[in-house]
């Protein structure tokens, strides 16, 4: 399923989630990532962001998209390409 | 096939390294992209590339192969994760069945069959009746795999001529020459063969078949996955031949899409990466599947025709390879 994931954590623990976020989705913007998991991705991906998280400070939002749909997509501005698979 | 992961296609010279146990694609055209290892099912370098050992660890422990093509678009070989779904007892069935001259030829023989039938189909079904009933006439005939590749080699021929009839000057094939293609049209069956190679590689490492055991094909070549080789023969028409008709009718292929000179010619940066991106497309088309009652993707009927060989191995279940039954 399509899964966008947008943090917001301590300054200095944001290296630690980027990291942890780029092993499963692509960077989009500085803290917001996108892409497909599956649901045991998923879970594994929370359970992995779970241990680098301060639960009482940070939040993570993660939105996801039933199977079969991709959310559209709107772009302003210094565009980064969409994430592709053809590089 | 693991449906959340994505098969990615390199078209320009790059590195691959390992960074935050995740992958970066750096490359001297663009900028460097960094792609989530757990996204990446394969990786089809088309074009140079560079990675090393502890990238090529990552990808062990992700069982990620990376299926490289050579300058000129054909195969040049792969990096296959150490760690397969191997099975002893379906190895020595297939074996068993290569050994035993007439389950192999039977074998052989339908692989032929279903080949041509696909090259009759996606080129003209008119024009081919002929050549087609020859050769199943000699197919019944043919008592080697040799006479058998024979047959297959004048039906390809005639199919070759027939598909020279309907593109347009530049592209015809005037016959079918490789390493290196003499000719545009040459250069892009070539390609795309290559890719479907490696697609029908990553494929039969899912099944326990052993990829150098083969049927058809030679199977005492070394280097050479020659069971790939016979599972790659009906599927190239269905790609190949039909991708190089339909771009052609569309005029979606320009001369600037090949460089050519005198003798050989060659995909260019941007005709790569137009067919990259046409095959890639073409592979995540679903049909309906008559059996299974539900789409499948093009990509996954490869996965479906190594199966149905493993259990035609272990189960003695008759073997039908692929027919374009749409």
């Amino acid at each position: 399923m399509h899964v966008i994931v947008v943090y917001d954590t301590a300054a200095k623990r944001n290296p630690k989630i980027l990291r942890t976020c780029r092993k499963y989705l692509h960077h989009v913007q500085r803290s917001v990532f996108e892409g497909q998991l599956s649901e045991a991705q998923l879970r594994r991906f929370q359970a992995a962001v779970e241990t680098v998280l301060d639960l009482t400070y940070d939040n993570v939002l993660v939105y996801t998209f039933p199977p079969g749909t991709t959310p559209v997509r709107h772009e302003w501005g210094a565009t980064k390409p969409a994430p592709t698979d053809i590089l | 096939m693991p449906a959340a992961t994505r098969t990615y296609w390199l078209t320009s010279p790059c590195r691959i390294r390992r960074k935050d146990e995740s992958l970066v694609i750096e490359r001297d055209a663009a900028p460097s992209v960094h792609i989530p290892v757990t996204d990446v099912r394969d990786i089809v370098a088309c074009a140079e590339t560079d990675l090393n050992t502890s990238v090529v660890s990552l990808l062990n422990r992700h069982r990620i192969s990376v299926h490289l093509l050579s300058y000129y678009g054909d195969y040049a070989g792969s990096l296959l994760t150490a760690d397969t779904s191997t099975s002893g007892e379906t190895v020595l069935a297939q074996a068993a069945l290569a050994r035993d001259p007439q389950a192999s030829m039977a074998i052989a023989r339908s692989i032929v069959d279903a080949c041509a039938f696909n090259v009759r189909r996606v080129i003209d079904r008119k024009l081919l009746a002929r050549p087609y009933t020859v050769l199943q006439e000699s197919i019944r005939e043919a008592t080697t795999p040799l006479h058998l590749m024979g047959a297959e080699g004048t039906f390809r021929r005639s199919a070759w001529e027939v598909i020279d009839t309907k593109l347009p000057d530049w592209l015809q094939l005037n016959g079918r020459s490789r390493r290196p293609p003499k000719n545009a049209g040459n250069a892009f069956i070539s390609y795309v063969n290559g890719i479907i190679y490696a697609r029908v590689l990553t494929a039969v490492r899912l099944t326990p078949l052993h990829s150098g055991i083969a049927f058809l094909h030679s199977s005492m070549e070394r280097q050479r996955h020659s069971l790939v080789l016979d599972l790659a023969e009906m599927f190239k028409p269905l790609f190949a031949e039909r991708l190089l008709l339909r771009m052609a009718s569309r005029n979606q292929l320009k001369h600037h899409h090949f460089d050519r000179d005198t003798n050989q010619a060659m995909l260019s940066d941007t005709g790569r990466k137009l067919v990259v991106q046409t095959v890639r497309d073409e592979l995540a088309v679903t049909v309906t599947h008559r059996a299974l009652g539900r789409p499948v993707a093009y990509d996954e009927l490869l996965y479906l025709d190594a199966l149905a060989l493993t259990r035609h191995c272990l189960e003695g279940t008759l073997y039908k390879p692929f027919r374009i039954w749409w």
